[in-house]
C-alpha cells in the first residue's frame, strides 16, 4: 500500500465506527474488523443483498463499508478472547471503539481496563459513541433517524407545507458525519504521537458531530434568537423564499440554486439569449428584473417570484440533463438532480478516476464504488482488497502474526472465542 | 485544524471578498466586515491578514508567508488559484515541502473543471438531495449546504493525512478536494444496489428500508410544528412503546404484532401511533420513552439545543469566546476531545485584517516602517 497512513495498525470493533474505518483503510492504514463469532457486524443483516437473498455474506452494506479491510472474530466477553485482545492491542496503533460507553469494561476488555495502554503507552484509543462517553444521555438508545432529529438537520428539512413531518435524509448520515470527526481526532492524534511518543483518548460524539452540522441554524438563534423554517428541496430560512428547485421535462428535477437567478449582469444577458432561443424569456428583459442578480438570496421579492416563475416553466420544456450541461456552460450553479448511481457514467467522475473497481462476495463481475473523494500526488488512495468474510483473515493474524498453532485455532473456535 | 491549535492564518483582500463576512449581519443597521456571526462561528480560532497580490509588495508578503507555512488551503473555483499565480510548481518553488491543497467543486483534474457549485448544486450532483423525502413528492433535499461542511471535514481528513505522511517523510503534496464527490460517498450502498441488483434509488420518507423495522418514523406532538423520531427495533421495544402511550388498542392489534407485519401495515401504524403522540409534549415524551428503553428524540431546534438539551450542556459543547465587535458569544464545539491533548476554543474569528502588521513584522520580518509604507500602496 501506498497511502499516507502506510504502516498504521488498526483494529475496529462495534457497529458505529465503519465510515471512519472506512477513510483511514482507503489511505492506506491495516484496518482489522473485529467481529462477534457466529453472526458478525450488524451491517451483514442489514441489507441490500446481494440478488436480494439475504445472509452474512451478501450484504451490500457490508460489502460497502468494509471494503480494503481484512477481518477477523472475537468474542471479547471470553477468558481467551481477552487474552487475544490485549496480544492485538499491543501491536496496535489504533482503535476505532464504538461498542458503546464502558460495553467493553463490562468484560475486562474496554478503555479502562487497558488504560496503561493509552495513558502512557503508544495505543490511541479512539471511541466513536452516539452521544460521547460521559452526560445524562450516554446510554440512550438510539439509531440514525433519531440522532438526525436530536442533532438539528431534521427540523431543517423537508416540505413547505408544515403538515407534514420534518425529513430524515436517507444515507445513515449520523454514522458518516461522526466517522468523519473520529477520522479528525484520531489522524490528529496520530500526528501528535509523532512528538510525545505517546498515544491518548479520542472521545467522538455522534449528537455533537450531526448538531455542529447545521450551517445557518446555528447562527441564526445564537444572534438573532430566529429558528429556520424548513423548504421544499433548498435552504431552510426564518422567511419564506422562492424555490430553487425544478422538474424538468424528462421527469428528473433540476436545482436552480438562488432560484436560476445569475450573479452578474453578464451572465444575466447570456441567460436572456438562452431562453429567447425558445422565446421563453416573457417580460424579463426588462431592467427591474436584470437588477436582481445583486439582491439577496435568502430575501423574497416579487422580482425574484417572478424570474424563479418563468424560469421554472422554461425549464419544464428541457431535459435536466441540458438544463445543466448548458447552465454550467454559461457559468451559472446549476444541477441535475441525479440518483447516485446515474453519477456512475458521467465522463468527468470517470476520467479523474474517482471510482474503484472492486469485487463484492457472491456477485460474479466487478462494481464501481466510490472510496476517496479526493487526489494525492504522493500517496494515492486505493482499493485493494474486497470487504472480508466473517472470520477470513482469522488464520493470517492469529497463526500468521501472533504465531497460534491449528490445534489452538481449533480450540479457540470450539469454545467461541473466534 | 484551528481547533485542533494549527496556526490558521486567513488571507483576504477587499476587493475579492469572503462573502461571509457580509452575511448574516449581527447588527443590521450598522453593517460591518466584522459583523458576521457566520463567519465568526466559522473563522474562530484563526488569525486573519489582509493582502492585495496584484501589488508586488502584497504578493511578495504572501509569498514570504508560504514559505514559512506546512500548507496551503484554498477553495476557490478549479484554476483560479493558479491563475493568479500560486500553481503548484510555483509553491514548490517558494517552499519544497509544502502541502497544496485545493477544495472545489468538481476538482482540477477530469473534464467538466469549470463548473462551478455551492452546497446545493454539489448535493444536487451526488444523490444527497434526490435521498431525501417522500417517493410520490418532490424531493426534500437538505434545508442547507450540508456538503459545505462535509467537503471541510474531508478536507481536514485529508489535510491531517498529509501532513501526517510529511513529519514522517518530510515530503509535501498536491491534494485535489471534490465536493461532489464527497457527497457521493454517502450513496455508495445505492451505487451498489443499483449495479448488483438493478434497483434504482426511490425515497423512503422517514421509513427505514435496510434493515426494514416499524414503527420508524417522525410522530406530530402537541404545540406548534413539534415532533418526536421513534424507532423500535425489537418487539420488547414495540410493547414498550404501547405501554407508555397507553395504548392498549395497539398492542393488542394482529396488524402490528411482529416486526414483518408492522413493516407491511407501515403507513397504518403510523396514523394509529400518532393519534397517540398528538397529545404529548415531545420533550416528556423522549425522556419517558428512553426511561422505558424504546428509541426516542425530539426534532429539535436550535433553541432546543442550545437551551434545553441536557447532554450538550453536560458536555460544554457550546462554548463561549469574546470577539471585539460581537462580544461575547457561544460557538459551536468540536464534537470530539482528546484526553492529553484536547481542542480549545482561544478566540472568536479575526477582524478584516487584524493580524497583518503583527505577522508581518513578527513572523516575516518587516519592519515597522516597510509595514507602514505598503500599508500606504495599499498593497497590503
Amino acid at each position: 500500500m501506498s497511502g499516507p497512513l502506510n504502516g498504521v495498525r488498526i483494529l475496529e470493533i462495534g457497529d458505529r465506527g465503519e465510515a471512519a474505518g472506512l477513510l483511514l483503510a482507503a489511505a492506506g492504514a491495516d484496518v482489522i474488523r473485529v467481529e462477534m463469532p457466529g453472526f458478525g457486524s450488524t451491517g451483514r443483516s442489514q441489507g441490500p443483498f446481494v440478488g436480494d437473498n439475504p445472509g452474512p455474506e451478501r450484504s451490500l452494506h457490508h460489502a460497502y463499508f468494509n471494503v480494503n479491510k481484512r477481518g477477523i472474530t472475537l468474542d471479547p466477553s471470553t477468558a481467551d478472547g481477552i487474552t487475544l485482545w490485549r496480544r492485538l492491542l499491543e501491536r496496535a496503533d489504533v482503535v476505532i471503539d464504538s461498542t458503546g460507553p464502558g460495553a467493553l469494561d463490562e468484560f475486562g476488555a474496554g478503555y479502562e481496563s487497558f488504560r496503561p495502554l493509552w495513558e502512557d503507552g503508544k495505543l490511541i484509543w479512539a471511541c466513536i459513541t452516539p452521544f460521547g462517553l460521559t452526560g445524562p444521555w450516554k446510554d440512550w438508545e438510539v439509531n440514525d433517524l433519531i440522532q438526525i432529529a436530536l442533532g438539528g438537520p431534521m427540523m431543517s428539512t423537508g416540505y413547505d407545507d408544515h403538515e407534514i413531518a420534518p425529513i430524515r435524509p436517507d444515507g445513515e448520515h449520523s454514522l458518516w458525519m461522526g466517522g468523519e470527526f473520529g477520522a479528525i481526532g484520531i489522524i490528529a492524534a496520530l500526528y501528535e504521537r509523532e512528538n510525545s511518543g505517546l498515544g491518548q483518548m479520542v472521545d467522538c460524539s455522534i449528537h455533537e458531530s450531526v448538531s455542529c452540522t447545521v450551517e445557518g441554524a446555528f447562527p441564526n438563534w445564537e444572534y438573532a434568537q430566529r429558528l429556520v423554517q424548513r423548504q421544499t428541496g433548498r435552504h431552510s430560512s426564518p422567511a419564506r423564499t422562492a424555490p430553487w428547485q425544478f422538474l424538468a421535462a424528462d421527469g428528473n428535477y433540476v436545482n436552480l440554486m438562488g432560484g436560476g437567478i445569475p450573479r452578474t449582469r453578464g451572465n444575466w444577458k447570456e441567460l436572456m439569449d438562452w431562453l429567447d432561443e425558445f422565446n421563453a424569456a416573457d417580460n424579463l428583459r426588462e431592467e427591474r428584473y436584470e437588477a436582481a442578480v445583486h439582491s439577496d438570496p435568502m430575501v423574497a421579492t416579487e422580482e425574484r417570484a417572478h424570474i424563479a416563475e418563468v424560469i421554472g416553466k422554461f425549464v419544464t420544456s428541457r431535459p435536466a440533463e441540458e438544463i445543466y450541461r448548458r447552465g454550467q456552460g454559461l457559468h451559472l450553479p446549476w444541477a441535475v438532480i441525479r440518483r447516485p448511481e446515474q453519477n456512475l457514467d458521467d465522463p468527468h467522475w470517470n476520467a479523474r478516476g474517482f471510482f474503484s473497481e472492486v469485487e463484492v462476495t457472491g456477485f460474479d463481475k466487478k462494481v464501481k464504488m466510490p472510496v476517496a473523494p479526493y487526489q494525492f500526488s504522493e500517496t494515492p488512495h486505493a482499493i485493494t482488497r474486497r470487504a472480508p468474510m466473517l472470520g477470513e483473515h482469522n488464520y493470517e493474524v492469529y497463526h500468521g502474526e501472533l504465531g497460534l498453532d491449528a490445534m489452538q485455532l481449533v480450540a479457540l473456535a470450539g469454545s467461541g472465542a473466534i | 485544524m484551528a481547533d485542533l491549535g494549527a496556526d490558521v492564518i486567513r488571507v483576504e483582500n477587499e476587493s475579492y471578498l469572503d462573502s461571509m463576512r457580509n452575511g448574516m449581519q449581527v447588527y443590521p443597521d450598522r453593517p460591518s466586515l466584522n459583523g458576521s456571526g457566520m463567519f465568526n462561528n466559522m473563522s474562530r480560532n484563526k488569525r486573519g491578514v489582509t493582502a492585495n497580490i496584484w501589488h508586488p509588495g502584497g504578493r511578495e508578503m504572501v509569498e514570504r508567508l508560504i514559505k514559512t507555512a506546512d500548507a496551503v488551503l484554498e477553495n476557490f473555483s478549479a484554476g483560479a488559484f493558479e491563475r493568479m499565480g500560486f500553481g503548484m510548481d510555483h509553491l514548490r518553488e517558494l517552499n519544497p515541502n509544502i502541502i497544496y491543497i485545493s477544495i472545489s467543486g468538481f476538482g482540477h483534474a477530469g473534464i467538466d473543471t469549470t463548473y462551478i457549485t455551492w452546497g446545493p448544486t454539489a448535493q444536487a450532483v451526488s444523490g444527497a438531495t434526490v435521498m431525501s423525502g417522500f417517493a410520490d413528492m418532490p424531493p426534500a433535499g437538505w434545508g442547507y449546504s450540508y456538503l459545505d461542511h462535509t467537503a471541510g471535514y474531508y478536507g481536514a481528513i485529508a489535510l491531517l493525512e498529509g501532513l501526517y505522511h510529511r513529519k514522517r517523510t518530510g515530503q509535501g503534496q498536491y491534494i485535489d478536494v471534490a465536493q461532489c464527490e464527497t457527497g457521493m460517498m454517502m450513496g455508495g450502498v445505492a451505487m451498489l444496489d443499483y449495479q448488483v441488483n438493478g434497483r434504482e434509488y426511490v425515497r423512503q420518507g422517514n421509513h427505514m428500508r435496510w434493515p426494514a423495522t416499524a414503527p420508524h418514523s417522525v410522530y406530530r406532538c402537541s404545540g406548534d410544528d413539534r415532533w418526536i423520531a421513534i424507532a423500535c427495533e425489537t418487539d420488547e421495544q414495540w410493547e414498550a412503546l404501547c405501554e407508555v402511550l397507553n395504548a392498549d388498542d395497539l398492542a393488542s392489534d394482529p396488524l402490528f404484532q411482529t416486526n414483518l407485519s408492522r413493516v407491511q401495515a407501515q403507513d397504518q401504524l403510523d396514523a394509529a401511533i400518532e393519534k397517540y403522540t398528538r397529545t404529548w409534549d415531545t420533550r416528556e415524551l423522549m425522556y419517558v420513552l428512553q426511561a422505558a428503553g424504546v428509541p426516542a428524540g425530539t426534532a429539535q431546534t436550535s433553541e432546543d439545543k442550545m437551551e434545553h438539551d441536557a447532554q450538550l450542556r453536560a458536555r460544554d459543547f457550546y462554548a463561549t469566546a469574546d470577539h471585539p465587535y460581537l462580544g461575547v458569544r457561544r460557538f459551536e464545539g468540536l464534537p470530539l476531545h482528546l484526553s492529553a491533548t484536547d481542542w480549545e476554543l482561544r478566540g472568536g474569528a479575526p477582524g478584516f485584517g487584524e493580524h497583518t502588521e503583527q505577522i508581518m513584522t513578527e513572523l516575516l520580518g518587516y519592519t515597522a516602517d516597510e509595514f507602514a509604507q505598503l500599508k500606504a500602496e495599499i498593497a497590503v
